[in-house]
C-alpha cells in the first residue's frame, strides 16, 4: 500500500434519530451496527446519544474506506470506535474486520470525529508498511 | 411472477426514496445509491422480515444484493407446485 490511505464519511443524525424512534426495529439495527462497548458509550442514561451514535458510524465507514475491500459489506460489529483514557477515539478490530486490515498492509488506523447538528464527520488515516496496493 | 416478499422490500426501499416511483428488477440498488452501507442494514432486516430468512453478516454475499432480481432470487424464491 502506500505511505497512507485516507477514508472520510458523513452521518446526517436524522437517519440516526429515525432509528432511536423505531421501537424494537431501530434497536435491533443499531445492534447490528454497535457493538455492546460501544453501546454503553451511546446510551449513557435515558436515551441514545445521537451525536454519538452518527459519530461512530461515520468512523466506522471512513475506517472501511481505507481498507479498499471491493465487494465486501461493511463489518459494522468487527471495527469499533472505542475511547482512550483521554476521551479520544481509538479504532479496535476482530473477525473479518481483522483480516481485511491485514490484507490491506495497514498496520496503524487513526480517526478524528466531529458533530454538529445536523451531522456528523468522520476521517480515518491508515498505515502500513506492506506492498499490498 | 414477483413474491408478495420482494414487493414489500421493493416498497420499502420505494418508501426511503419518495423521488422514485419504480425500480427496475436489474436496477443495481448500491451503485445509484438506492441503498448505501448505513440502509444496507436496514435493507437486510426487512428482507428478513419479509423472508423469514435470518442473514450472517459474517458470511453474506454482496452480490445477492445487488438488484431486486438478485434478492428475489436469493431470498423469495418460490416453489412451484407440479
Amino acid at each position: 500500500m502506500p505511505a497512507g490511505r485516507v477514508g472520510v464519511d458523513l452521518v446526517p443524525f436524522a437517519r440516526v434519530r429515525r432509528l432511536t424512534v423505531d421501537g424494537d426495529a431501530g434497536a435491533t439495527v443499531l445492534r447490528r451496527m454497535l457493538s455492546e462497548a460501544e453501546i454503553a458509550l451511546c446510551h449513557p442514561g435515558a436515551g441514545w446519544d445521537v451525536a454519538g451514535i452518527a459519530g461512530r458510524l461515520a468512523a466506522k465507514e471512513a475506517v472501511f474506506k481505507t481498507l479498499r475491500a471491493r465487494g465486501q459489506t461493511l463489518p459494522w460489529l468487527g471495527i469499533e470506535i472505542l475511547k482512550d483514557d483521554a476521551g479520544a477515539p481509538v479504532v479496535r478490530f476482530s473477525g473479518r474486520a481483522a483480516e481485511l486490515v491485514q490484507d490491506a498492509g495497514i498496520e496503524q488506523i487513526d480517526v478524528s470525529i466531529t458533530h454538529d447538528e445536523p451531522f456528523a464527520v468522520a476521517v480515518a488515516f491508515g498505515v502500513g508498511s506492506s506492498d499490498n496496493s | 411472477m414477483a413474491s408478495a416478499g420482494i414487493d414489500d422490500v421493493r416498497a420499502w426501499i420505494l418508501g426511503r426514496h419518495p423521488d422514485r416511483t419504480t425500480i427496475a428488477p436489474d436496477e443495481n440498488l448500491i451503485e445509484s445509491r438506492l441503498v448505501d452501507s448505513l440502509s444496507f442494514v436496514e435493507l437486510v432486516y426487512a428482507i428478513e422480515g419479509a423472508s423469514g430468512v435470518e442473514v450472517d453478516f459474517d458470511t453474506i454475499d454482496i452480490q445477492d444484493f445487488q438488484t431486486l432480481s438478485s434478492i428475489e432470487k436469493a431470498f423469495f424464491a418460490t416453489t412451484r407446485i407440479a
